[in-house]
């Protein structure tokens, strides 16, 4: 006999969820339908395949360019959110000092700031240091966002690695800075790429702080708010957004299969 | 005599991550509160330090309504969606299935995919010229004289988005409780003659209930102070106090010291529950296995 579930209860739960699957997934393959419908609405019945929209949207320039200024922006503040989540990390988890509660729950802070207090402090900061609104502001803004998720990945890879392979370096006269690169480095390799795509996409997707500090400039959120309000550009709208999810899922899965496997690999070359 | 080297230092690997957010997160912050003290003001005002706008806010009906309205919201779709999600995450740590991690990623990813394509879905699908609209005229379950037209543009709009929006996430907390509890807990139970329903009150849930309360507050604190989704599927029923704080600071007629009265209230309430439950809180290790 299972102690955690009767035979009833366990096929009661796997069609609850398979039932939320549903759920979730619905609406995206409603949107995948609807790309390649006919018809200027996104209504039954359906009126005929094309892939117009999918023209429509490679020709549409706007959209082009809103897409690269979010690829810039992403970018951007995903190198510097990682270099400054390493540093980071390596304080927290390989140092001692005073202070290292409030330092750490300042570092995690804007996990639970809300991101409408976070972009009208940015808004006024920029406002009376006069700095000009635009992608470097937003670039600002997505490093804050971004920052915590990068320690919260890399921090618990850190903590796996056995101090003593970072002695020994230092033990046989390396620096800190070289053992860093020599070892330490190459054995959080695969946090820092997760990191990263994290980070990447967070920022690539980010509206609400975007939008009280980009100015006049246009990121891809910024776009899609402005065009989910003009229902002429609605089918378009929909074919970019079944590319883009069909992307992000697909990094999403390779880079978590592709960190299983790098991690399980580098175990096999640990000292156990 | 050796050149000095640069070398990790701790002052060296702190300053750059904590001179970023005390530049950008905690000075803005003090800018806020001196605007909500009328220390800085929008325009030529004169300058001197005032209650006011903290006096007004308290013994002003319309932003505390709909601030309990926000609270009001975030509760109801925070304990509805744990309440969806405890017996999913129940599944996967506990019924043996041996493709757990596939399906957890399964249930996962979408919320790693984008929030406003997301809420566009819901858009396409709930309007009154929307998927489930046109297929009741359709069938002919509905003359299309007569739409289901409080799907879209009202509360349950608002609630039924960010429920979808946050499900995925909120399984997570939740498995990473269940998947720690030690079965022979259970055994010992059920040998000692404890039903299962018995040994679920007494020992599954006690243990799980940490993560169910930081499934709860990874849901509640980021919707108290949500504009996007209300903005988009709300309407005027769907208005929440975020939306009230961004036309402060993005109408014609900003009001930037108000704004900051309201923002800094928002985040002083998220910085209590964040205290109070800091313990349910800690950063765990869920990403990697």
């Amino acid at each position: 006999m299972d102690v955690a579930l009767s035979r009833t209860g366990a096929w009661i739960l796997r069609a609850f969820f398979a039932l939320v699957v549903v759920f979730l997934y619905a609406p995206i393959v409603i949107l995948l339908i609807f790309s390649f419908n006919d018809s200027e609405i996104p209504t039954f019945p359906l009126s005929g395949f094309t892939l117009h929209w999918y023209y429509e949207f490679i020709t549409n320039g706007d959209l082009r360019n809103a897409l690269e200024t979010s690829a810039e922006v992403a970018a951007l503040s995903s190198v510097v959110a990682v270099a400054l989540g390493i540093l980071a990390s390596i304080a927290l988890v390989r140092r001692r000092f005073r202070g290292k509660a409030p330092v750490s729950a300042l570092l995690l802070s804007p996990l639970v700031i809300p991101l409408v207090v976070f972009g009208t402090s940015l808004l006024l900061l920029f406002h009376a240091i006069s700095l000009d609104l635009g992608v470097m502001t937003v670039v600002i803004g997505h490093i804050v966002i971004t920052l915590p998720y990068t320690i919260l990945v890399i921090m618990p890879r850190l903590q796996q690695i056995d101090v003593s392979l970072e002695e020994a370096a230092y033990d046989l006269g390396a620096s800190r800075l070289r053992t860093f690169r020599s070892i330490t480095l190459p054995l959080i390799l695969p946090a820092i790429l997760s990191a990263f795509l994290i980070a990447f996409t967070t920022s690539f997707d980010e509206y609400a702080v975007a939008s009280f500090v980009v100015g006049s400039s246009v990121t891809f959120p910024i776009y899609l708010y402005s065009a989910l309000r003009f229902p002429n550009q609605l089918p378009q709208v929909i074919a970019v957004a079944v590319v883009v999810i069909t992307i992000s899922l697909a990094v999403v899965v390779a880079a978590e299969v592709g960190r299983r496997v790098y991690e399980r690999r580098l175990g096999e070359l640990e000292p156990s | 005599m050796d050149r000095p080297r640069p070398d990790l230092t701790t002052p060296g690997l702190l300053g750059l991550p904590l001179a970023w957010l005390v530049a950008f997160l905690l000075v803005p912050i003090g800018i806020v509160a001196a605007y909500s003290f009328n220390v800085l003001a929008l325009g030529e005002v004169p300058h001197s330090f005032t209650l006011q706008g903290w006096s007004d806010f308290l013994h002003s009906s319309i932003y505390l309504s709909l601030f309990w309205k926000s609270v009001e919201l975030s509760l109801i779709v925070s304990g509805i969606i744990v309440a969806l999600a405890f017996p999913l995450a129940y599944y996967l740590a506990l019924s043996g299935t041996k493709r757990k991690y596939i399906l957890l990623l399964l249930l996962i990813a979408p919320f790693l995919t984008s929030y406003l394509l997301r809420v566009l879905a819901w858009k396409v699908i709930l309007g009154n010229q929307g998927v489930i609209n046109s297929f009741l005229f359709w069938t002919g379950i509905r003359s299309p004289d007569h739409p289901v037209s409080q799907l879209l543009y009202s509360r349950f709009a608002v609630m039924l988005v960010l429920g979808y929006i946050w499900l995925p996430f909120v399984a997570l907390p939740i498995f990473v409780s269940l998947e720690t509890l030690d079965r022979r807990l259970l055994e010992a139970a059920s040998d000692l003659g404890a039903s299962r329903l018995y040994a679920f009150r007494r020992i599954t849930l006690p243990l799980a209930a940490p993560g169910l309360v930081a499934a709860f507050l990874f849901v509640f604190i980021p919707t108290l102070g949500e504009f996007v989704t209300p903005s988009l599927v709300g309407g005027a029923s769907g208005y929440l106090y975020g939306n009230q704080i961004v036309d402060l600071f993005h109408t014609g007629f900003p009001d930037w010291e108000t704004g900051s009265v309201l923002a800094l209230f928002l985040l002083g309430v998220v910085a209590i529950l964040t205290l109070v439950f800091s313990r349910f809180l800690q950063p765990r290790q869920v990403v990697a296995d």
